[in-house]
């Protein structure tokens, strides 16, 4: 039977073992597995140029006064950082994680449209591009934030049309990702893996991919209608021509709440596989997370002027937007209670990826919380634009979706490289992200409560101390990210070699039924599951 | 002749006496019903957000959505289309007939079983060839079911090959 062996693979992948080298194995890649690796390379540069944005922005703010930047360009970096951080490197980076796992957690070959997937990821770079060459253009980068509300946009100089430009880019390579990813997931499922049997990861993407299809139009119509009120004559934001600029902010938080999910969304996921990993028992109430993550996908579309209790809406539309907010609560309470029963009584052991999790899972409920107490309108209207809003997404974003997404790296690493990571690294890494994350935000609730607005680059004297802290604990978190690229590389290039199966309570289909590392194609004749 | 109806996943090689049967579909886990729930309810709350944000004066949304909804079509209309996809042989008497749809196209082919041997196509698949004519099969089953295949097929046919 050796040959009828030969062609057992070759239909779909004529080339198997044979791996493409040079620069346009990269360039030309339609494998999900080199893709997810350009994804998540990508993601950590941008994230490096996003947290060198966020250090600038720290250094001005050490001590009150003008000391380092012109005010135009801190707003500027208030903006690119924002812009850089959500759409060039949180989003990139989950996008990464699913290009990587969803096919080998399916039993599918590749990702659905491959082609199309080469595509989705060669739009990131031109766009980070035109993010970044924003800065130079006259006048400088345009300070209006990462929310872009108009009139301000619909003012601001030459840098405004490369960000809505680069924004279009960003929003053609999402769509066509989650096209992508809710066709690989519902069709190219292994014989036998109904839905119901979907690891949790691909159930958050394929909410995920939902989520990102409904909302991307509107942004790329709120954008749009920026660019024609800037160029075109036309007044869609502008009130001296029959506009309204509070439709944009309508607008643009009905793609911009829900857009928040789709960056928690896919951490939920992550932690999903961690969580029961390390506690060596299956996921506590599997069903109540795929019907817990869907409310809170539904949800997400219903709560959008929470963001805009200020700009003026009547005390009715308050009251539903509160109660609709808090709502939220419920799905994320089953979250978190079902992540919490499921290391009850486990065989619990705390190597690096456990502890990112628990690391979310604590500052993650803690950034829900304070979301909690901002959705409750009297107390937002107080704390509306304050350094409590700051310190509260930075919980749920950096603490919520960045520490799952370290958590999965190290889940994921040994799979992907055929390599261990130092564990003794590892968790230097953990523990000084920890201390330092919560020394830069923990700080910034007490900022916000005493009043200090965000987006200025100068403040009163009271506020100084708790800035100084914040700033340490910035270049802090921002150096042991130094170290995170050092134990990849070191990983990479010299780590030992890892077993099949390094965790003992992995049970996905990428643990199970493929080697350590995933060889380049994989699933080329689906596994039947029981 | 009569071909084998029954997509089956597994033991699709069914043999009667000298006669076989073979008969596979791509493996496509997508259903009619759930392609048109997935796609169309997109569609629908994509167009619905798009025409009230337009009743309120942000008309510039709607040709996005429309955009994206043709998007979507596209990708239902080339799954839908690769779903149908499918092979089936069937050897009787002295013929092997060999029906395979890919993408819409259908090729029919029809060997003489003394003449015909099993090879590997240059591209690696496996075929059956016979007077310079070769036609690849075994596209859409894993490697238990090529390997029943193929042993079915060599105890059948005339010529020698792999």
């Amino acid at each position: 039977m050796e040959a009828a062996h030969a062609p057992a693979h070759g239909h779909a992948h004529d080339d198997h073992g044979h791996k493409p080298s040079g620069i346009m194995r990269w360039v030309k890649s339609t494998n999900h597995k080199d893709i997810g690796t350009m994804y998540l390379w990508f993601s950590f540069t941008m994230f490096l140029v996003g947290g060198v944005m966020a250090l600038i922005i720290r250094s001005e703010l050490f001590q009150p006064g003008l000391q380092i930047v012109q005010p135009d360009f801190f707003n500027s970096m208030t903006t690119y950082h924002g812009l850089i951080m959500v759409f060039g490197a949180i989003m990139p980076a989950f996008v990464g994680f699913a290009n990587w796992l969803i096919p080998m957690q399916i039993g599918a070959p590749d990702m659905a449209f491959p082609r199309m997937n080469n595509l989705s990821f060669w739009l990131l770079p031109p766009a980070a591009m035109l993010l970044i060459a924003a800065q130079f253009m006259p006048g400088g980068g345009a300070g209006v934030g990462w929310t872009m509300y108009a009139p301000l946009s619909t003012q601001a100089g030459p840098a405004m049309d490369l960000t809505i430009f680069a924004v279009h880019i960003l929003g053609i390579s999402s769509i066509m990702g989650s096209i992508n990813i809710i066709t690989t997931i519902l069709n190219m499922r292994a014989p036998g893996l109904t839905l119901m049997k979907l690891p949790l990861f691909c159930w958050t993407w394929l909410i995920t991919a939902y989520l990102l299809v409904a909302v991307m139009p509107v942004l790329a119509g709120a954008v749009t209608m920026t660019l024609t009120d800037r160029h075109f004559g036309t007044h869609f934001f502008n009130a001296a021509g029959g506009g309204d600029p509070v439709l944009y902010q309508h607008i643009f938080w009905f793609f911009g709440h829900p857009e928040v999910y789709i960056i928690a969304i896919p951490a939920f996921g992550v932690v999903s596989q961690v969580i029961p990993a390390f506690s060596r028992k299956p996921l506590f109430g599997y069903a109540s997370m795929v019907y817990a993550t869907a409310s809170i996908a539904i949800l997400s579309f219903m709560v959008w002027a929470h963001h805009m209790y200020t700009s003026g809406m009547p005390v009715e539309a308050q009251l539903y937007f509160m109660y609709a907010t808090t709502l939220i609560a419920v799905p994320t309470g089953v979250k978190v209670f079902n992540w919490v029963a499921t290391m009850w009584k486990g065989s619990l052991t705390f190597e690096t990826p456990m502890l990112f999790a628990l690391g979310f899972l604590f500052l993650f409920t803690l950034g829900g919380f304070t979301g909690l107490v901002l959705s409750i309108t009297p107390v937002d209207v107080q704390l509306h634009d304050t350094y409590y809003v700051v310190a509260h997404f930075h919980y749920v974003m950096v603490a919520g979706a960045l520490f799952s997404a370290f958590a999965g790296i190290y889940f994921w690493l040994p799979k992907w490289t055929g390599r261990m990571y130092d564990e003794t690294l590892g968790q230097w890494h953990f523990w000084l992200s920890l201390i330092f994350f919560n020394v830069t935000f923990f700080v910034q609730h007490f900022l916000g409560l005493a009043g200090m607005p965000r987006r200025i680059p100068d403040y009163a004297l009271q506020f100084t101390e708790f800035n100084m802290i914040s700033s340490i604990g910035a270049f802090g978190f921002g150096l042991s990210q130094l170290l995170f690229l050092y134990i990849v590389i070191k990983c990479i290039r010299s780590g030992e070699k890892a077993p099949d199966k390094p965790w003992d309570g992995a049970d996905s289909l990428e643990w199970t039924h493929l080697p350590t590392p995933a060889p380049w194609h994989s699933f080329e004749t689906p596994p039947v599951i029981k | 002749m009569q071909w084998p109806q029954r997509p089956v996943l597994d033991s699709d090689v069914s043999c009667e006496g000298a006669g076989l049967r073979y008969f596979r579909r791509r493996c496509s886990s997508f259903d009619g019903r759930l392609l048109g729930l997935v796609f169309g309810s997109l569609a629908f709350f994509s167009i619905a957000v798009s025409l009230v944000f337009a009743f309120a004066g942000a008309w510039l949304i709607v040709p996005f959505a429309g955009l994206e909804v043709a998007g979507l079509a596209f990708s239902a209309w080339w799954v839908l289309r690769r779903s149908r996809d499918f092979e089936r042989i069937a050897c009787d008497g002295d013929r092997i007939l060999v029906e395979a749809s890919e993408q819409g196209r259908l090729q029919r082919a029809e060997l003489n079983r003394c003449w015909a041997k099993l090879v590997t196509a240059a591209d690696g698949s496996l075929a059956l060839r016979s007077h310079g004519r070769e036609v690849v099969i075994g596209r859409y089953c894993g490697e238990q079911t090529r390997q029943a295949l193929v042993r079915e097929l060599r105890s059948r046919l005339g010529a020698q090959g792999i």
